[in-house]
This record gives structure tokens, C-alpha cells and sequence, in this order.
């Protein structure tokens, strides 16, 4: 009947309009109330939120998360130089032979690291390094934030070297260049604002990352520290902790830590998306 | 002797047989035009010359070719090309590096040059050449996207020609670019005849007619026959040259 | 044809490429072997029975495995409901600068830190959830087991498999989103030229994409399975074993959030806990194997 269908016409275009906004509503919904209550404890905490030290459970004062924010900075010092060469390496070898199954075998082999669960990574990362070493460390951290990052990245780096038109690769050739002289003069170069989306992207994933901290890392926050050989904290390790603890002054910490995360993951985001415009071939 | 010889060589790709059992020669210090209609093999004769087919999937090739006094097949393709310069169909210069650094490039990464003054020189020497200079002596450092197809193909030339490359190589170097450009690229390459050896290939007679001083009809992936051009245009042998020569085909 | 410069310049990249093998190699040999112990000497045990005592030697991680495929089913079916309209909203309704903001906010969404969405859930969602959705539900319906006990702090399954699901949306989507581009245009025009409607031919693409989405529900499920930050903030990290959704559970990766730290004072409590994320780990590989496979069989098989 003609009616009936332009009537279920409506109705499903309704119905997916609020399924999809109900879809979107978390994250606005997450942002602002981060923001909010983030920037409750920045007003009361000042400044020192960033320089100072974690309070104890029943102080009056927030206090800081420095040796939080230092601990992610230096494990994500150690990690992403890592990354990224072992994930660029993996990606020129499967551009440039395409068809050899070693190439295949890594792709395979990428999609099976990501399909590990973090937390089974701080587990081995755990029974590899840290016990033997008799403690935990930022260096334990590193290696098991490493492991979690090296498929992310190493799927952007392929896809931009990918990208790159074949007509370049000949050309190159034709001028009598090297194979890795193609790479290092022209693949790369032209593939560059893929790769540096791939970095920046690896970088959030890294200080972003959790589970494959809570066997590793240490969680050492009353001072700030900088020894790779010793435990260290960061920040999704504090947020962690402190959002389950049952103490007030603790979840204001927590919130502040949140907002703070969110806001470093939100300016990587703008800055990927400033890259992306860039584009021109 | 001869800047390339082919005795016998056959292509297959996939399966399929591309070139039919090739046998050619060029003179050195000649323009050299392999014409044919699309598809019958001419751009793969090319890639033969520079070891370029190698990145082909599934390409074979079966035969002698000798480029230069080289034994192609069995030399260092990386070291073959480094005299053998190309232009290909399609102009591709190197959209990340400016108009000077797409000519330098060439001549830095084969030892062409000692310093930054010869550089310059072997760069307006190239552009000049390939009568690209007047154009865009006063833009060197932009970046070639906003130069016309014609022009980029020019560019190519200089880049193929900053190698100071004993054989070049062009694949239907005007097929993209509007006809007055296609006139400017003509006239450079019929002029670097006294340096190079060229092997050109196109699908237009009237090109072949224009530029070249021999001439190989390719068809089907065989050679139907080939000569100086003035005899092979006016007294062709076979019935299928004289078809192709004069455009009926 | 390799020549030996086109060896040399192989060889040259193939130590670093190799670590990834290395690493997986690795990583899968140490929660095998760590795991042998346990396996050896409870076998099946661990996984018929919930019961958890390590101070006497009991182990049984049935009622985590259970939750964790609860938990993950429920994010499904949470994903499947938001997600598909928002990719048809994202590939159908929306042109220009709209779409390119909604698309961001996706992308957004996709790479966000999951501790995020942790708090959020632990502080906002599931107090939202047991009062509109889950007391009314077990109000209601409390004849049916499902339903059957009174959520007290919200904390459970249920909670936790939605938070979850929200979280898996931006991943889900963008599966199904990059499937959609895959699509001929021919086949759209198509529809259009028998003159369905939106809503006919929007149908008539959902088929035909049909392996496709259920391919990235799978993956979603897998990428469930190890999620762990939001699962242990709102799971309520109970052991008991229940057929009640409301009640609160563990998933194994909450388990051993909160468990492994001091596994080394007990016997064998590394090793069962090692067994339960060698489950985990391999329905979850096999999982992802199965999507990815289907995608790219399914797209082969579309392409004109």
C-alpha cells in the first residue's frame, strides 16, 4: 500500500536517527562530565596539580600527580623510538615484497599480537623481565606498552607506505637508485603525513594504555622518578587505583587525572586531524 | 656495434606471450622509434632494455639482449640503469621535492657531479635541454604539481637527462600532453641525438615520421619490420607495416 | 627476480620485521607453559568448577569465563544497536562538513583511552543504569531468572557488558563503515533505479553486506574478551556464579586484575590464572582470525 510504505519509510528513519544519537550521547556526555569535574580539582589544587605529590587518603589537600605524569612521559620516552622502528621495518619489508608470504606470515602476525588481551601482556611482560629482575620497572612498563603498540602501528605505517602510488617506485628506479635509497628518498617522504599520523596515534595509544601497566610499571608514585631500572607509575595506573579506592580526596585526584588525559588524547587527536588536511598529491 | 641488441627475446606475462621472439637493433647516436597500436608490446620491449620488467609479477624473459656492451640479463640491473635514462607515459616527477631537486637528484645519487657549482650547471644543462629552462628558470624551488602535463613531462626529460645517461628511454612520452607541448618535446629529443642514443615508442606514425631515424613496426608483440625511416615509409615491405604506416590500422 | 642486491636489501630488514614474530612466539609460549602447572594438576576442574579459595588450594574459574562471555555477548548486542544506525546515518543521510564532524567524533571515540570510559561508566553509567533500566526491569520481570535479583550497587554483568558495548561502537562501526565503501556503487544505483525507497534499499544493502557485519560483530566480541579496565571498574567482582544479570560477577580479566598481584604467595595461583587468559587468549585469536578471513573472502566476492 502506498501510505504503508512511506510510513515505514518514517519510522525507520526515526528510529536510526535516535539509535545513532543514542550512539554518540556517551562520549559528549563523557566529555563534558570529565571536563567538569577535572576542572573542580585543577581549581582547587592549583598549578601544583602537575608539579606535586599524590595526597594519603585522608589529607585535605590534592596535592599533584607529578611522578605519575613523569612515569608516562619517560616509559612513553622508551617505547615509542621502539615502536616505531621495529613497526617501520615490518611495514618497508611488506611494501616492498608484497607478494613473499614472509610479508603475508607478518600481516598474520600483527593481527594475532593485536588480538591479545593487554592485561595477558603485562602478565608475560611480568614473568619475563620483572621477575628476573627481581622488581618492577619503568623498563618493564616500556617493553610491555611496546608489545601492545607494535600492531597499531605497524598497520598505519603499511597502509601510508601502501598509499604511495607505484609510478614513484619506478621512477625511482629509473634514475638508478638503490632499493633502499627508493625507500629513504621517495617512499617515505611521500608517505610522510601517513606516518606521521601513525606516530602520533602510537603515542596516544602508549599513554593511554592500562592493563599492560598494572604487572610491570610498579605503580611508585610518592616520588617522582626517573631510573628506568625502578618502578615507576602513570597516569591511567593512578586513575586506576584511585577511582576503585573507597576515599574521597583520592577520586578527585582520579578525576583531575582523567581530565587531564583526556585533554593530552584530544590534542594529539587535532593534531592528527591538522596533518590529514594537509594532504596533496 | 650496437647501442642495443636483441636476438630472440620473447616475454611471457602470466602465461600469456607478451613479445614474440624480438630481434633489433640500434645504432648508436640515432633516434630509434618502436611504433604500434596499443597493446602490442612496446612499453614491455622498453622495460626489457632497463631490467624494469623485473618488478612485473610474473614476468619472464627469455632471450639475449645487450644494452651498451652489457649482458642485461645477467648484470646488476642497478648498475645498468644508471646510464640508461627514461621518460615514462605518464609524467611522475617527484611530487616531494621541488623542480631544481627533481633534476639534482638524478645527478647527485650517480656521482655526476663533485660540487654544488657543477650541480647547478648539469641542472640548467638538463632543463636546458629539454627546453624547460626558459619556463621555469625563475621558479626552481616550487614544487612541480602546478606545472602543466607538458611541462612536468619536460621535466621528466631533464631528470632522465641530469644522469648523463648514454641510452634514454621515452614511453609514448607526448601520448598525455597537449600538441604544442608535444611539438617542444619532439624537437629536445630529436636535439640530443649527438649525446645519447634514443628508443622512443609510440603508437603515432606521424611521430615516428617526424623524429625518428629508424623505425621498428611492432605488432602483436612481434617485429614486422624495421629500417631507416625514409625506406621503411616508402617502400614498406609487408602489407601490415604499410597499414600501420599510413594510420589504417 | 631477486638479484643479490634485491636479497642483500631483504636480508637487511629482516631482523627487526622479525620481532614481531619473536614476540608472539614468546608471548604465547609463556602463558602456555605457565599455564602447564595448573592444567596438569586441577585439568578440568578449573573450568567446571566457580569455586575460588586460594589460601586451601581451590581453584575454579568457570564463573569468570562465563562472565567474560556473558559480558562480551551483551557489548555485542549493545554494539549492533548502535552501531548499525550509526553507520547507516554516517554512509547514507549525512553529506559534507556534518559528516565529516560525526565521522571525527567517531574516529575520536575509537582511540580513546578505555580507563576513560572506565570512570565514566563506574561513576555515571551504572548508577544510570541500575535506576532507569535495571530496577525497572527486575521490577517487572522479575519472574523471569534473568531478572530475578535486585540489583544493589548496579555493578554487575549487565552493567558491565553495556559500558563495554559502548566502548566497542566507534571500533564496530568502522568496520562496517569501510565494508559499506567496498560496495559498488553499481549495486546502490541499482536500487535506486527500481525504484525502492531509502528504507528498501538501505535493506536490501544491510543483506548485502550481511557477512560483513556479522564478521565485525565477531571482532567486537573478541576485542570484548580482553577488555579489562572497564570490566573491572563495573563488573562488581563477585564469584559467585548466577544466572541472574543483574547480580554482580567477574570476567577473567577482572580476575586477574585483581587477583595476580598476589598469586605468587599461593600455590598454583599464577598458573590457574595463566590458564584462564590462555582460554581467553585463544578464543580470542581464533575469533579474530574468523572475522578478518570472512571480510576479505566476503569482499572478494562482492566486487563487480
Amino acid at each position: 500500500m502506498y501510505s504503508w510504505r512511506k510510513i515505514r519509510e518514517k519510522l525507520f528513519t526515526f528510529t536510526i536517527i535516535l539509535l545513532s544519537l543514542l550512539a554518540i550521547a556517551p562520549i559528549i556526555h563523557m566529555i563534558i562530565v570529565v571536563s567538569i569535574n577535572g576542572i573542580v580539582t585543577f581549581v582547587k589544587a592549583g598549578t601544583s596539580f602537575f608539579t606535586g605529590l599524590p595526597p594519603t587518603p585522608l589529607s585535605q589537600e590534592i596535592g599533584g600527580i607529578a611522578p605519575s605524569i613523569i612515569g608516562t612521559l619517560l616509559m612513553t620516552a622508551i617505547s615509542l623510538p621502539i615502536t616505531i622502528t621495529l613497526a617501520i621495518f615490518a611495514a618497508i619489508l611488506a611494501t616492498e615484497f608484497p607478494k613473499n608470504p614472509i610479508s603475508v606470515a607478518i600481516d598474520a602476525i600483527a593481527k594475532s599480537l593485536a588480538s591479545i588481551p593487554t592485561i595477558a601482556v603485562s602478565m608475560i611482560v611480568y614473568t619475563v623481565v620483572v621477575v628476573p629482575m627481581k622488581g618492577f620497572s619503568a623498563l618493564a612498563g616500556a617493553l610491555a606498552l611496546t608489545i601492545v603498540a607494535l600492531p597499531y602501528a605497524y598497520t598505519y605505517f603499511s597502509t601510508a607506505l601502501r598509499s604511495v602510488p607505484a609510478v614513484y617506485r619506478e621512477a625511482a628506479l629509473s634514475v638508478a637508485m638503490s632499493r633502499w635509497g627508493t625507500v629513504i628518498r621517495v617512499l617515505i617522504p611521500i608517505a610522510r603525513n601517513g606516518i606521521a599520523i601513525g606516530v602520533l596515534m602510537t603515542m596516544a595509544r602508549i599513554m593511554g594504555e592500562t592493563a599492560a601497566l598494572l604487572f610491570t610499571a610498579g605503580r611508585f608514585r610518592n616520588r617522582v622518578s626517573i631510573t628506568p631500572s625502578k618502578p615507576v607509575d602513570a597516569v591511567p595506573l593512578l586513575i586506576f587505583d584511585y577511582i576503585l579506592s573507597p576515599y574521597d580526596i583520592w577520586h578527585q585526584v582520579a578525576w583531575g587525572a582523567t581530565a587531564f588525559l583526556l585533554l593530552a588524547y584530544i590534542a594529539i587527536f587535532f593534531a592528527v586531524k591538522l596533518i590529514v588536511k594537509e594532504v596533496k598529491l | 656495434m650496437f647501442a642495443v641488441e636483441m636476438n630472440n627475446v620473447s616475454v611471457y606475462l602470466r602465461g600469456r606471450q607478451i613479445l614474440k621472439e624480438v630481434t633489433l637493433k640500434v645504432p648508436y647516436n640515432t633516434v630509434f622509434v618502436i611504433m604500434g597500436p596499443s597493446g602490442s608490446g612496446k612499453t614491455t620491449m622498453l622495460r626489457v632494455i632497463n631490467r624494469l620488467i623485473d618488478i612485473t609479477e610474473g614476468a619472464r624473459v627469455v632471450g639475449s639482449v645487450n644494452v651498451l656492451g652489457f649482458d642485461v640479463m645477467n648484470y646488476d640491473p642497478y648498475e645498468l640503469r644508471k646510464h640508461i635514462g627514461m621518460v615514462f607515459q605518464i609524467p611522475n616527477p617527484f611530487p616531494h621535492l621541488t623542480i631544481y631537486e627533481n633534476v639534482a637528484i638524478a645527478a647527485k645519487i650517480n656521482g655526476v657531479v663533485k660540487n654544488k657549482k657543477e650541480l647547478n650547471d648539469v641542472v640548467r644543462w638538463a632543463l636546458e635541454k629539454a627546453m624547460l629552462w626558459d619556463e621555469v628558470k625563475s621558479r626552481l624551488h616550487e614544487y612541480p604539481h602546478q606545472l602543466s602535463g607538458g611541462q612536468k613531462q619536460r621535466l621528466c626529460l631533464a631528470r632522465a637527462l641530469a644522469m648523463k645517461p648514454k641510452l634514454l628511454l621515452l614511453d609514448e612520452p607526448t601520448a598525455n600532453i597537449d600538441p604544442v607541448n608535444a611539438r617542444k618535446l619532439e624537437n629536445a629529443i630529436v636535439s640530443l641525438k649527438d649525446e645519447v642514443t634514443v628508443v622512443m615508442v609510440t603508437h603515432s606514425p606521424y611521430q615516428a615520421a617526424r623524429v625518428a631515424d629508424y623505425v621498428a613496426v611492432l605488432y602483436d608483440g612481434m617485429i614486422v619490420e624495421q629500417g631507416p625511416t625514409q625506406q621503411l615509409f616508402l617502400r614498406p615491405t609487408t602489407d601490415i607495416a604499410q597499414k600501420l604506416l599510413r594510420g589504417e590500422m | 627476480m631477486m638479484t643479490r642486491k634485491d636479497k642483500l636489501f631483504f636480508i637487511s630488514l629482516l631482523p627487526l620485521s622479525s620481532s614481531l614474530l619473536t614476540i608472539l612466539v614468546l608471548s604465547i609460549a609463556t602463558v602456555a607453559l605457565k599455564s602447564l602447572d595448573s592444567l596438569q594438576t586441577f585439568g578440568l576442574n578449573l573450568l567446571i568448577s566457580s569455586t575460588w579459595n586460594p589460601e586451601r588450594g581451590v581453584y575454579g574459574f568457570l564463573a569468570p569465563l562465563i562472565g567474560s562471555v556473558t559480558t562480551s555477548i551483551l557489548a555485542v548486542i549493545t554494539a549492533l544497536f548502535l552501531s548499525l544506525p550509526l553507520t547507516i546515518i554516517i554512509a547514507e543521510y549525512l553529506r559534507g562538513i556534518v559528516k565529516n564532524v560525526v565521522s571525527s567524533i567517531v574516529e575520536l571515540m575509537g582511540g580513546m583511552p578505555t580507563i576513560i570510559y572506565a570512570v565514566w561508566a563506574s561513576q555515571y553509567l551504572v548508577p544510570f543504569l541500575k535506576e532507569f533500566i535495571m530496577e525497572p526491569l527486575h521490577n517487572v520481570f522479575k519472574f523471569i531468572p534473568l531478572f530475578s535479583c535486585r540489583p544493589i550497587t548496579g555493578f554487575s554483568i549487565f552493567a558491565s557488558g553495556i559500558s563495554i558495548g559502548i566502548s566497542i561502537v566507534p571500533y564496530v562501526t568502522a568496520i562496517i563503515l569501510e565494508a559499506h565503501q567496498s560496495i559498488p556503487l553499481a549495486y546502490r544505483e541499482a536500487c535506486y533505479g527500481i525504484g525502492a525507497t531509502r528504507y528498501e534499499s538501505i535493506k536490501i544493502m544491510l543483506s548485502l553486506a550481511r557477512p560483513a557485519i556479522v564478521a565485525a560483530l565477531i571482532l567486537g566480541f573478541a576485542r570484548s574478551l580482553g577488555e579489562t579496565t572497564i570490566a573491572a571498574v563495573t563488573v562488581g567482582n563477585s564469584m559467585y556464579l548466577s544466572s541472574c544479570l543483574f547480580a554482580p560477577g567477574y570476567t577473567v580479566s577482572a580476575l586477574i586484575a585483581s587477583q595476580f598481584a598476589n598469586a605468587h604467595l599461593y600455590p598454583y595461583a599464577e598458573s590457574v590464572l595463566y590458564a584462564s587468559i590462555l582460554f581467553v587468549m585463544m578464543i580470542s585469536i581464533a575469533l579474530s582470525f574468523y572475522g578478518s578471513s570472512t571480510i576479505i573472502r566476503w569482499r572478494s566476492r562482492i566486487v563487480v
